[in-house]
């Protein structure tokens, strides 16, 4: 392995389900298949989207190979539905646990959400109404996929721009609630809480202060566009510093938590993501310090 | 603005449950400017910055743009023969047309060569729906399955005797399109950064294979006589078969050393990924 991860600052509670702390890496991106492979950079894993390689052969799964030689990889998808009031589809799971035996992940995760029902598919990651009844019917769906895999998935939370009058609870606490009973990790996106948190109202650190630390696997960091009475979550630009800022706060009260960049579009060449996964180093350390003293 | 750190009181006796919610907000993001939506409005937070209406907006517009996006990806050439404005028209017709009910967005475009070959006025243009078919053949060859290719040395240890029996199998990237216009000379112009013209018809169907060599694809146009011999043996038709199917363009006492050259070519450009005797 060429990469280390650092050393790791732990606040976990004993008897957190997490796995082990990755530290610092990126979002596994086509463009740069080869600039990874000829210069081995200092990036201490990477993060797949499942789907990508959801193919027999061919370019996709050489590079794939090739790269998880080198690197630990986690698994991310943006298909499983978990809360649509469809059936989990076990086609998708298969596919994600052929995969998975290829892999051999550090963990798998994707996005509360759901992305269509009566078996279509709108591709995009629609939020749920944060009620009682979405939580049992979601961690249902959790308990049978969890089941499946063999395996704890991590939960996203996804950004949006809807909400339901019939939602009954914060989405800090759906989230937490999912978490806890079904027994499964969480991926928080800051990014996503911080576009949240413009488009409804809310204060971002609450949001993190209703998270148990104990759950929380990863983390993602991304940009958004700013379209004045909201925000869109694009994932095409670089972090900005409220973000940063909450990902600070975000490291006080979790601690050594794996973290990626995630740029999804606008792919700027590998040299800018490692700057911009250097500051998240930096501020991590940053923060481990002023907590040591 | 609405204040999510307190709960609110459900709206137990009218709300809807999740399928019916999902149902309905999907039913918009489908078809957002067709149908009323005032139930899917209804169950929303408008805020006076953005309405319900705006906000539900955002999934309408989201959806139709990323699947373009997702069309534009696998059919580039298609988008440079017909240009901007007649491929975002065509795209919003075939996402209107064909609901996406695949989960990975690579599939997604699966049926445009079938909608533009049938659907007017796109199926005026047949140079449209071939350039789709050939653009899907690629994609198709892509990401096919591995599998190992034969050498001359494999052809050349089958007992003389055993010839006439032997089967292949193709590797699994290999396509076959009947074209009867040129638009693989458009979508190699257009690959190179040179000079394209418009496609031409041709006189009728010319063959073409697509497949892929390691980890690259390539395309290239079959004689008669050679396409018949690969749609044969991909049939399962044996090398005796073949020679005798060859006669229809080839000299009896010259078929199976034409076949025997086809077979040849083939393995070196490694088509042929096993035979059996």
């Amino acid at each position: 392995m060429t990469a280390t991860p650092t050393s790791p600052v732990s606040f976990r509670k004993p008897g957190s389900p997490c796995h082990r702390y990755l530290g610092f890496g990126l979002g596994l991106r086509t463009p740069h298949y080869d600039t990874i492979l000829e210069t081995r950079p200092a990036v201490d894993w990477f993060e797949i989207l499942s789907e990508n390689y959801f193919c027999a052969g061919g370019k996709p799964l050489h590079y794939l190979d090739r790269i998880r030689a080198d690197y630990p990889v986690v698994m991310h998808g943006v298909s499983l539905s978990i809360g649509s009031s469809d059936e989990v589809n076990i086609d998708y799971l298969k596919q994600l646990k052929t995969l998975a035996k290829r892999v051999e992940p550090q963990w798998i995760s994707d996005h509360l959400c759901w992305t269509g029902v009566a078996g279509n598919n709108l591709h995009d990651l629609m939020p749920l109404p944060y009620t009682e009844e979405a939580v049992a019917h979601v961690v249902s769906h959790v308990n049978q996929v969890q089941e499946y895999l063999g395996r704890r998935i991590a939960l996203e939370n996804v950004s949006s721009y809807v909400t339901y009058k019939q939602s009954a609870m914060a989405e800090w606490d759906f989230l937490r609630e999912i978490a806890e009973r079904a027994d499964c990790l969480i991926l928080l996106d800051i990014n996503n809480i911080y576009v949240s948190s413009f488009n409804h109202g809310f204060d971002p650190h609450l949001y993190l202060e209703g998270i148990p630390t104990e759950r929380v696997q990863q983390f993602h960091l991304a940009g958004h566009r700013h379209c004045d009475d909201y925000i869109i979550d694009t994932h095409d630009e670089p972090v900005i510093d409220p973000v940063w800022q909450l990902y600070a706060h975000a490291v006080r009260r979790f601690g050594d938590v794996s973290t990626i960049i995630e740029r999804d579009d606008n792919i700027p060449p590998l040299e800018e993501l490692l700057a911009e996964l250097d500051h998240a180093r930096r501020i991590a350390a940053s923060v481990e310090t002023e907590l040591a003293a | 603005m609405i204040d999510a750190t307190k709960p609110r009181e459900a709206r137990t006796p009218t709300s809807k449950d999740l399928a019916r919610l999902q149902q309905d907000f999907q039913n918009y993001v489908l078809a957002a400017s067709t149908l009323d939506h005032a139930g899917i409005e209804a169950e929303v937070v408008g805020t006076t910055k953005a309405s319900a209406k705006s906000r539900l907006g955002i999934y309408s517009e989201a959806y139709r743009l990323r699947l373009i996006e997702a069309l534009d990806t696998d059919y580039i050439t298609l988008h440079t023969l017909v240009g901007d404005d007649t491929f975002e028209k065509l795209a919003l017709a075939y996402v209107d047309a064909y609901p996406s009910k695949v989960y990975n967005m690579r599939w997604f475009g699966a049926q445009l060569p079938e909608f533009l070959k049938t659907t007017p006025p796109y199926s005026n243009y047949p140079a449209f729906g071939e350039m789709a078919a050939f653009e899907w053949a690629l994609t198709l060859a892509f990401d096919a399955d591995n599998a190992p290719v034969l050498r001359i040395e494999d052809i050349a240890a089958v007992p003389g005797d055993a010839w006439a029996d032997m089967t292949f199998a193709c590797h699994p990237s290999l396509q076959r399109l009947d074209l009867r216009w040129n638009v693989p000379a458009f979508w190699k112009a257009i690959g190179n950064e040179e000079e394209a013209q418009a496609p031409q018809q041709n006189e009728f169907p010319i063959a073409w294979m697509i497949w892929r060599r390691d980890l690259d694809s390539y395309f290239r146009s079959l004689p008669v006589d050679e396409a018949w011999a690969l749609d044969a043996i991909r049939s399962g038709a044996n090398f005796a078969e073949v020679c005798s199917g060859l006669c229809e363009w080839i000299d009896e006492l010259q078929a199976a050393q034409h076949a025997a050259g086809l077979l040849k070519g083939w393995v070196s450009e490694q088509l042929i990924s096993g035979l059996k005797y």
